[in-house]
């Protein structure tokens, strides 16, 4: 038992922070808020699967289009909706999270609500770590999501451009007089937040299937994930997503499956009311509570 | 982009005074007519509303409905009451259903709620409007114990379609046949959070007590959830023989995902929803093989002891279409169908359209229909058994190569038998 | 030829001012009719229901929840509390007066008003904690909140868990029904405006505009915060008490999203800070919505749609722009 809770804990972990990091890349290192994050993730699964389905193209090809695609949204969004509230984070806030919903539950009303819509694996079959088995895909997330971490990590620290997203957080005048072009780079983050979004949807959702409550789900748990780990931490990320995880599994074994959705709900309430930076989260004291 | 936004601002406006303009929709005059409020998303929902207009189309076809000397034609209108998604206010639901009746007038309800929660909660509002009502989902048999605790108030409610207790006594029986055949006797139970899944599990669960099965788990999702890894987990260290999961959600079909891709070495029987079309075989790329799952209500499953079931069956594909009919769920399509012929009947019989003839009609019901032989209990739930000659049956089928569904149960109507799924050799 | 856009107030506005507003018959009419029209019109609305068909009766009580919901949501944002969640107060007072119903039995005169209260104490408390949170943080707590206890009931079964409390008493009466929902929304709407006009009211935007300036003027700003956040409590767990006892129900679908996301939607487009502003939004949102239920889900996306826009491009809100015109004209002017 000990054994399985700690293997599927840690692919646990590892779908929560997959999914976190595009969130946090947006909202928490570039200071942009994305709240249509499900709506994205939910887009990228629809249209591979619409790639797969009508256009019968190779796997291989419908997840860079997908990926893009997705990106491309981001990008879009930002310059039609996000450019004029920009800086008043509540209309960011508003304005998107009304976005993601309007996507939801128009692909709830075009029907794209039954178990056909499932994605193939990315490779079939089962491999046996410590007496517990664990399919390939799953073992894949845990490996994709270690990389994006890392790839988070080292972009966001040492290329000019993660510089420039984690510049006009902190100051967006004087990154301007640095000649940083603010409304570029912030939509360019939102793009890439959205493409990572993309990426976490191909590998998750074979898991499963592709359902509208995916689309809620997906963005409770990145906030829950960012807000206790820290919003512009890429550590944080990775210890919220593991406390998270672990947490989950723990809860949904000992106590019972349905505990499962509220531990992190109850988590993000408890954070905020007494840490709201999170673990890693620089002390903002004065930005975030008076 | 600033100019652009401002113009649609003010373009948005005038939209919308416009918008503000129109008024509601008028009701029908010379036809019966039928009202069908239901959650025309789900799978139950929308296969059922393709029933019904085939029925009525058929039935009018053949010049309509007789009564009191004159032939009207049928007419039915549905409205989307989005009941079986989580967390839509049940006020929602039932202003919908409102909104049915006050605009269309219908003169029947038909099909009926999805949920039982919505169920119970419309039986004042049905009371109040005087509506025969025939509803072909929701399970909870919490319906008749109030149905029989105020005859007078909610006589108007009837249902033919196979409630909680009876798929207990069914599962019941299977249940028994696996324990003798392969001698069984450790089962774990996952049911879904809604009051029939979890009225089957917990009757289920008496019956196990009393045959000397081990119930070593009992666990109930919400809706919606995806994840039943902490279950699977568990089935295997208890080393449970029979897993039985009752769901009607969508997602139920991840569980099955899991189940096997987690390897559990466990014989799964009971009711998956996205298990029980035909095309189960392909969505699931086989992976289904040896499942033993429930269709609640012949028809969806063509069984040849019932030549019904099979016209309704082909006829389905030929009306709409062979993927449509791959796709029919296994509850609700059957005894939709046979509720606009048993309400039509009943019309006929009475002579009139007054609601309280049609009541005592629709209590004297006896007919063949796709389901079986259709009687009413007292407390107007449809009696179902074993033999189609004498009550409405379900029948329970096991997945075989190269992906047909073989009929297991009941005897009378079995083409095979259950037998262990490959992976459990 | 180049021209500029040029505002002028109406002549009238201009008499208005001050005690000269009482000089003529019109003058007191320009600043009487359009409060006087919408009140007359709500309280005899329900006497046309013959003509105008139950049907609609219902949704005047509906929207009148909604705008119940909109006006307490539009308090709290008039002390820069922004929340994403009225669900919370809804649920609150909804399950406060199912749970006295059902386990004692009190009749819906005597549960209402404790629900109200009981579910607006209940709120008051539970945001405590959080209030001295600004911006963002305050509102992912109101969201989540809801949720949260939607889904506690659910697991702990509790209060009637997922099939909630059905069976409930029914309201006394038709009149009652219409009529009272009616005259809570006009109190709530005219005791609100009057309120933020008042030196309260002042604090309560000074708090909104720049709350460390009112600390340092010795102002303690949490009890007004409690404040605000518990006679915001009080409109809408009176809303959710009350449906409670329409529908006879209640259920975990009190916490539903849809409960948050409607109210915020009314006010941003009617706009916020006036309260007439979400009360007009709730009187076009509801029954538009009504007339598009034949579209079932599309619905919720153009209440998403209509939310975008009207964040971004409209963000002065429906109210203010009637306000405007009706105050003010516009005109081109050359210019030199």
């Amino acid at each position: 038992m000990i054994a399985s809770i700690i293997v599927y804990g840690l692919v646990n972990s590892a779908i929560l922070a997959l999914i976190a990091i595009g969130f946090s890349l947006t909202f928490g290192i570039s200071g942009v808020a994305n709240f249509a994050y499900g709506g994205f993730y939910l887009f990228s699964g629809y249209l591979t699967w619409m790639l797969l389905k009508y256009l019968g193209l190779p796997f291989g090809l419908a997840i860079p289009i997908a990926v893009l695609a997705t990106g491309l949204l981001g990008f879009l969004t930002y310059w039609v909706i996000l450019l004029r509230v920009r800086g008043i984070v509540l209309s960011e806030v508003i304005a998107t999270f009304a976005l993601g919903v309007g996507m939801l539950e128009f692909f709830r009303w075009k029907g794209f609500v039954t178990y056909e819509f499932t994605l193939p694996y990315f490779a079939k079959g089962t491999v046996m770590i410590a007496g517990v088995p664990l399919d390939y895909q799953r073992l894949i997330i845990i490996g994709i999501g270690l990389a994006l971490v890392l790839f988070l990590c080292l972009f966001t620290h040492h290329t000019r451009i993660g510089l420039s997203f984690r510049g006009i957080a902190q100051n967006e005048r004087t990154a301007i007089s640095l000649g940083i072009e603010s409304d570029w780079t912030a939509a360019l983050s939102l793009a890439l937040g959205s493409a990572l979004a993309a990426v976490a949807a191909i590998a998750i959702l074979p898991l499963g299937i592709i359902s509208i409550n995916v689309g809620y789900d997906v963005l409770l748990i990145a906030v829950a994930v960012g807000i206790i780990g820290g919003l512009e931490s890429v550590a944080g990320i990775l210890v919220g997503s593991l406390i998270l995880g672990y947490a989950q599994v723990i809860t949904g074994m000992y106590l019972a499956p349905e505990w499962t959705m509220v531990v992190y709900l109850a988590a993000i309430v408890v954070v905020l009311a007494i840490k709201p930076s999170g673990l890693f989260g620089k002390f903002k004291e004065l930005e975030e509570r008076v | 982009m600033k100019l652009f936004w401002r113009v649609v601002g003010r373009w948005f406006l005038v939209i919308l005074a416009l918008f503000l303009l129109f008024a509601g929709i008028s009701a029908a005059e010379e036809p019966i007519v039928i009202g069908v409020p239901t959650a025309l998303g789900s799978i139950e929902g929308r296969d059922g509303w393709m029933a019904i207009q085939m029925a009525v189309e058929e039935i009018n076809a053949k010049g309509g409905v007789l009564v009191g000397g004159k032939r009207r034609p049928l007419k039915a209108y549905s409205i989307d009451t989005r009941e079986h998604e989580p967390g839509i206010p049940v006020h929602d639901a039932l202003t919908a259903v409102e909104k049915l009746i006050l605009e269309k007038k219908p003169h029947a309800i038909v099909l009926g709620a999805f949920r039982s929660e919505i169920l119970l909660a419309s039986m004042d509002l049905i009371a109040k409007y005087k509506l025969p009502y025939i509803c072909s989902i929701a399970m909870t048999p919490v319906f008749q114990k109030k149905i029989l605790q105020n005859y007078d108030q909610y006589k108007y409610m009837f249902r033919n379609c196979l409630n909680a207790v009876y798929l207990v006594k069914y599962l019941g029986q299977v249940m028994g046949f696996i324990g003798k055949e392969f001698g069984f006797n450790r089962a774990y139970l996952i049911v879904q959070d809604t009051l029939w899944a979890k009225a089957t599990g917990k009757g289920l669960q008496k019956w196990y007590e009393k045959n000397g099965w081990r119930v070593v788990g009992f666990d109930a999702y919400p809706l919606g959830a995806t994840d039943f890894s902490s279950s699977l987990i568990k089935v295997r260290a208890k080393k449970a023989q029979v897993v039985v999961p009752i769901f009607d959600m969508p997602q139920s079909g991840i569980l099955l995902k899991q189940a096997r891709s987690m390897k559990v070495p466990a014989l799964l029987c009971g009711f998956i929803s996205p298990v029980a079309p035909e095309n189960a075989w392909q969505v699931f790329e086989g992976e289904v093989e040896g499942m033993v799952n429930f269709i609640f209500e012949i028809g969806p499953l063509p069984v040849k002891a019932v030549p019904k079931s099979v016209a309704f069956n082909r006829n389905f594909g030929k009306r709409w279409g062979e993927e449509a009919r791959v796709r029919l769920s296994g509850h609700g399509p059957g005894p939709t169908y046979d509720a606009v012929y048993i309400m039509a009947d009943a019309i006929e019989r009475a002579g009139s359209l007054d609601p309280d003839a049609i009541v005592k009609a629709l209590e004297k019901t006896d007919m063949m229909g796709v389901v079986g032989r259709i009687r009413f209990g007292k407390d107007h739930q449809a009696v179902y058994g074993l033999d189609p000659k004498e009550a409405a049956i379900g029948c329970a089928f096991q997945w075989k190569k190269p992906g047909v569904r073989v009929p297991v149960f009941p005897e009378i109507v079995a083409e095979g038998k259950i037998e262990l799924p490959p992976y459990m050799k | 030829m180049r021209y500029r856009k040029e505002r002028l107030d109406r002549g009238i506005k201009a008499r208005c001012e001050d005690i000269f507003a009482l000089s003529s018959w019109r003058e007191i009419l320009y600043l009487l009719l359009p409060r006087a029209v919408p009140v007359l019109g709500l309280l005899v609305f329900p006497l046309l229901k013959g003509v105008v068909g139950l049907y609609w009766e219902k949704v005047l009580v509906i929207t009148c929840a909604i705008g119940l919901l909109a006006l307490s949501w539009d308090l709290m944002a008039s002390v820069g509390l922004v929340s994403l969640g009225q669900a919370l107060f809804f649920g609150a007072g909804a399950y406060i007066a199912g749970a006295l119903n059902q386990a004692f039995g009190l009749s819906p005169l005597i549960t209402i008003p404790m629900g109200t209260l009981g579910g607006a104490l209940f709120c008051t408390l539970l945001l405590f904690p959080v209030l001295r949170l600004r911006g963002v943080y305050f509102a992912i707590v109101t969201l989540i909140l809801p949720l949260l206890f939607g889904r506690v009931i659910e697991t702990t079964k509790v209060l009637g868990g997922t099939e909630g409390m059905s069976g409930l008493s029914p309201l006394p009466g038709i009149w009652f029904e219409l009529y009272v929902p009616v005259v809570a929304l006009l109190i709530a709407l005219f005791g609100f405006r009057r309120l933020i006009n008042e030196d309260y009211g002042l604090v309560l935007q000074g708090i909104r505009d720049n709350d460390r300036a009112v600390m340092s003027g010795a102002i303690n700003i949490y009890k007004f915060k409690a404040q605000a956040v518990f006679m915001a409590g009080v409109v809408g767990a009176f809303s959710g008490a009350f449906m409670t006892h329409y529908y006879q129900f209640v259920g975990i679908p009190a916490f539903a999203l849809d409960y948050s996301i409607l109210p915020l939607t009314c006010a941003v487009l009617g706009g916020v800070g006036s309260f007439a502003g979400p009360t007009l939004g709730a009187f076009i949102l509801v029954p538009l919505s009504e007339v598009l239920r034949a579209f079932g889900t599309l619905r919720v996306v153009f209440y998403s749609a209509i939310l975008i826009i009207c964040v971004v491009g409209l963000p002065e809100g429906v109210f203010h722009y009637i306000q405007r015109k009706y105050h003010q004209f516009e005109r081109l002017v050359e210019v030199e």
